[in-house]
């Protein structure tokens, strides 16, 4: 039976295809007329490719243009549409919905190769043709990602323009598609909540304008081996891979400033896979930078800076798979789930990877090599020595990221580290403090040779003054691990060297001065993350001063803490209480006071709203809040509150256990702990008209709060007559608890207590951690820092040539 | 010998290293009669949520205890003790992988990680298009 259904917009899928169509054959022509212009040195050739790399742009803006159109308009008979969007959502989250899925992303990143294609049009000249087949060959892969066309059983990539009634078998048959007006009652899924958030807005494109740009000095690379041409890619790809460096490592910094901020990672940095990919590749393409500066230098290390330049991108590649082939499923927190591309990407990878081994093999006889050996006291055997450090890091990282692919390529069953921050740490830091001391020193060497003496006068200034810092700041912030206090000195090192180098080589022309400025900052970046993470404090350990170790020492109450409301607990130097929550929308916020203490009273510092997004889709989101003050940062995150709302009666009392206890014993109520002091004949005091005959036993139960205060109960058990029980209960008001006999266990000694609560004590709490970031704004600075300097000496590069 | 040389050996070492140390801190995945029978040896244990047993979770007496029953790949049961807050949504955890040792009879687990039912799995537009479908 057709059916004609009504206000469906198909037009704009068909163009849709039209393009994904036009830009996937027009990135083929230009790719084939860059080539052959290439090979046969030819204009027309080139013109042509120029003209099918500029169809192309035009095609994929096109396409991204209709599928902004689609998702402003709310088009969910488009199954892309209906997954990343509803009609509610705010039109702020349109570039996030954008970028949610697979799909998208790929956009994205065809987008910023389709913006760097155009620029190398007009500024690659002689490099043009070569260049840009490599440009146009990466397009032709990231179009067929989105071409969603079946080959006989395999599906080349995901197309975002498919009907959710006509291309997707599982949902044609659903009841409403029986309905022509179906689009009147249909809504999307709506985009993820978790990802309603203002930093999905700008991570994800500066990420991928970072991915994006290890393309340009790899095309050049490739291109130089291509044409045998070594000594004229560098310059014009010099200033690309710092640009590269520069927007790269803050996508990666922003990254680490999401987790910190609205993750509940607890830091900046957990070495996480998804984390972990992606600092592989920035730290060989600074590594791969350095490299070409040095050939440019000293014409060696030529054949060291291609791997590392073509290894930056086939990095970018892995890490796409990495992170999309769902084979990190298990070890990571974030990674996607498979759209059944990956077999895609794992070719188009291994492509660039035998393409790339191939032309290195086969020109390796040609490629100039330096007739002399480097000099030990020179810039560039130092620089060398860095980009070597660099890459044997980005190695460790990526081996041990890398365990699940290992066990399916090898049917091995290892698991990745247990403790990985502890691991990877323990790895890195090594490397850390070795390359910053380089970092430190070899900008006072000249490039080939120098004497010793003059150079070592020059670096006793800074050694000495990081020195004193060292034992300074070691001693004011108690650091006695021997790592730390080296990585201590090496980051200030680092940072004295080049300040020094500023003022004293370069007499301060600012001019030359970027990379000292970069590396100023990296010094002072490296300094936070080592004081923000080696002195952090959790402050929100046990402080009731009740043992709760009764379990074992690996049950010590050290890290999370229960706050009732109302109450007032000592959090490091502050005193913290839990005022209630507020709900609004998916958002239930938990406030959360700081509060200080002086002979006045309390006063309050600062309230924190903490709190957790009610989230159908993804479980229910937990996310901090922080203060940040100049020197500190103080974090808080709920771990655990309960969400339903909490009980409203407040009358009566209900049970709430009954427990057998003998002397010494403890027993726990919602707010209080119970602990048997101890059994007496007698009724303790109270006047209950005893016959003579009659045998009383009273218990003595100390009773904690949490505020640590200590109160008394005395139930009493009254045998009457030998054989009626009364027994007389304890009740303590202000802790609405009550306590009475139940049973006496004549064998054991043990009592029997039962226990009740009023419901008005079931007061809501929430459990929380706190933790005292010292001195984190320092990596934040130092990242502005690196970056601002790298971007500066870019821009003086462009300027000069 | 060249610099160059030394250099190469140097970084052939500390690769080696870096290989042998990946794989000694590498932890392995088990079932828990492997975890039971190597008592104190820390292991990744992989399994779902016996929904049928209570799970508990006390914060006035212990916030960093939570108590569960896992059964792992093979239906074996035992009882977790998990040494960190109730995870959030922990009911809906599809598949859960524990990191922890064996102490006498429970699993007593530092680590976990829960797969929850994904971010982009397509659900039925039923879920939420409750009025279309009626």
């Amino acid at each position: 039976m057709e059916i004609n259904y009504v206000g469906e917009h198909l037009w704009i899928g068909e163009i849709g295809n039209l393009f994904i169509i036009l830009s996937f054959v027009a990135s083929l022509f230009a790719t084939i007329s860059f080539f052959q212009a290439t090979r046969q040195k030819d204009d027309s050739w080139e013109k042509l490719g120029i003209l099918g790399f500029r169809v192309h742009s035009f095609a994929a803006l096109t396409i991204i243009g209709l599928l902004f159109v689609m998702l402003a308009n709310n088009y969910f008979e488009y199954h892309w549409v209906w997954s990343h969007s509803s009609s509610t959502m705010p039109m702020r989250y349109l570039l996030s919905a954008f970028w949610e899925g697979q799909e998208g992303s790929f956009l994205l990143w065809t987008f910023w190769h389709v913006v760097i294609g155009n620029i190398l049009i007009y500024t690659a000249k002689n490099w043009r043709r070569s260049v840009m087949t490599v440009v146009s060959s990466v397009q032709l892969f990231l179009a067929s990602m989105i071409l969603g066309v079946f080959i006989i059983d395999f599906k080349l990539g995901s197309n975002p323009f498919t009907q959710l009634l006509r291309d997707h078998p599982d949902f044609a048959n659903l009841p409403m598609f029986a309905n022509p007006n179906y689009l009147e009652s249909l809504d999307g899924r709506g985009l993820n909540p978790l990802l309603q958030n203002y930093w999905m807005t700008i991570h994800p494109p500066i990420t991928f304008l970072g991915y994006s740009l290890t393309i340009v000095p790899f095309s050049y690379a490739i291109a130089a081996l291509w044409q045998k041409d070594y000594q004229g890619w560098f310059k014009p790809g010099l200033p690309w891979a710092y640009f590269g460096v520069a927007v790269f490592g803050t996508g990666i910094i922003m990254g680490g400033a999401w987790a910190y901020e609205a993750l509940s990672f607890g830091g900046f940095w957990a070495w996480d896979p998804v984390e972990n990919a992606s600092l592989v590749p920035w730290l060989t393409l600074v590594g791969g930078a350095h490299l070409m500066m040095i050939f440019k230098n000293k014409g060696s290390s030529l054949l060291a800076a291609f791997v590392l330049i073509i290894l930056s991108f086939i990095l970018v590649l892995y890490s796409t798979f990495l992170t999309r082939s769902g084979v990190l499923g298990e070890t990571s927190v974030h990674a996607f789930t498979d759209l059944g591309m990956s077999g895609q990407l794992l070719i188009y990878l291994l492509f660039y990877l035998f393409l790339a081994i191939g032309l290195i093999a086969w020109r390796y006889k040609d490629m100039p090599k330096s007739k002399s050996e480097d000099e030990l006291w020179s810039r560039e055997f130092w620089m060398f020595v860095g980009a070597l450090i660099l890459m044997i890091a980005s190695f460790q990282i990526a081996f041990t990221t890398s365990i699940p692919v290992i066990n399916k390529v090898f049917g091995t069953n290892m698991a990745p580290p247990a403790d990985p921050v502890d691991h990877y740490n323990s790895w890195q830091l090594p490397f850390a403090v070795l390359t910053l001391i380089v970092m430190g020193f070899a900008i006072f060497l000249k490039y080939k040779q120098n004497q010793f003496v003059p150079f070592f006068k020059r670096i006793v200034g800074p050694l000495i003054a990081a020195l004193i810092i060292t034992i300074g700041v070691g001693a004011a912030l108690k650091m006695q691990n021997p790592y730390y206090l080296m990585m201590l000195f090496a980051s200030t090192f680092t940072v004295a060297g080049n300040l020094n180098y500023i003022s004293s080589i370069l007499n301060g022309r600012i001019k030359k001065a970027g990379a000292s400025i970069s590396h100023v900052g990296f010094g002072i970046l490296m300094l936070g993350a080592l004081i923000s993470m080696s002195s952090n404090q959790i402050i929100s350990s046990n402080t009731s001063g009740v043992d709760v170790t009764q379990l074992g020492e690996d049950f010590k109450n050290n890290e999370n803490i229960l706050l009732l409301e109302g109450d007032t607990l000592p959090m490091g130097k502050y005193f913290v209480t839990y005022k209630g929550r507020e709900k609004e929308g998916i958002y239930v916020r938990f406030k959360v006071e700081y509060l200080s203490k002086s002979e006045a009273g309390y006063k309050p510092e600062f309230l924190l709203k903490p709190f957790v997004q009610l989230n159908d889709r993804m479980g229910n989101v937990p996310e901090p809040d922080t203060k940040h003050f100049l020197k500190e940062d103080v974090y808080t995150h709920i771990t655990y509150a309960t969400l339903e709302t909490p009980n409203q009666e407040k009358e009566g009392y209900k049970d709430l256990k009954t427990e057998e206890m003998g002397v010494g014993d403890t027993a726990y109520a919602s707010n209080a702990i119970l602990v048997l002091d101890n059994i007496f004949r007698g009724t303790g005091g109270k006047d209950l008209q005893l016959a003579e005959s009659d045998i009383a036993i009273t218990a003595r139960i100390r009773v904690f709060d949490f505020n640590t205060k200590e109160h008394f109960l005395q139930p009493t058990f009254v045998l009457k007559d030998s054989s009626f029980v009364m027994p007389v209960e304890a009740e303590k008001e202000d802790l609405g608890l009550k306590v009475s006999f139940d049973k006496i266990n004549t064998e054991t000694g043990k009592i029997s207590l039962k226990i009740q609560e009023s419901n008005a004590s079931k007061r809501d709490f929430v459990i929380m951690k706190a933790v005292v970031f010292p001195y984190i704004n320092l990596l934040w600075i130092g990242a502005i820092l690196t970056v601002i300097g790298i971007l500066f000496s870019v821009y003086t590069r462009i300027k000069k040539g | 010998m060249k610099k160059g040389h030394i250099i190469l050996i140097i970084l052939i070492a500390v690769a080696i290293g870096a290989i042998v140390g990946s794989i000694s801190d590498s932890s392995t995945y088990a079932n828990f009669d492997e975890a039971f029978s190597n008592q104190d040896r820390e292991f990744h244990v992989v399994g779902t949520l016996n929904r049928d047993k209570p799970t508990k979770y006390k914060p006035e007496e212990n916030a960093d205890l939570f108590r569960f029953f896992m059964l792992d790949n093979n239906g074996v049961e035992r009882e977790v003790f998990l040494q960190k807050a109730k995870p959030q949504d922990f009911e809906r955890s599809e598949q859960i992988v524990l990191i922890g040792k064996a102490k006498n009879d429970v699993f007593v687990a530092r680590e976990i990680l829960m797969k929850c039912p994904s971010k982009y799995d397509d659900g039925s537009p039923e879920q939420t298009t409750s009025n279309a479908s009626l």
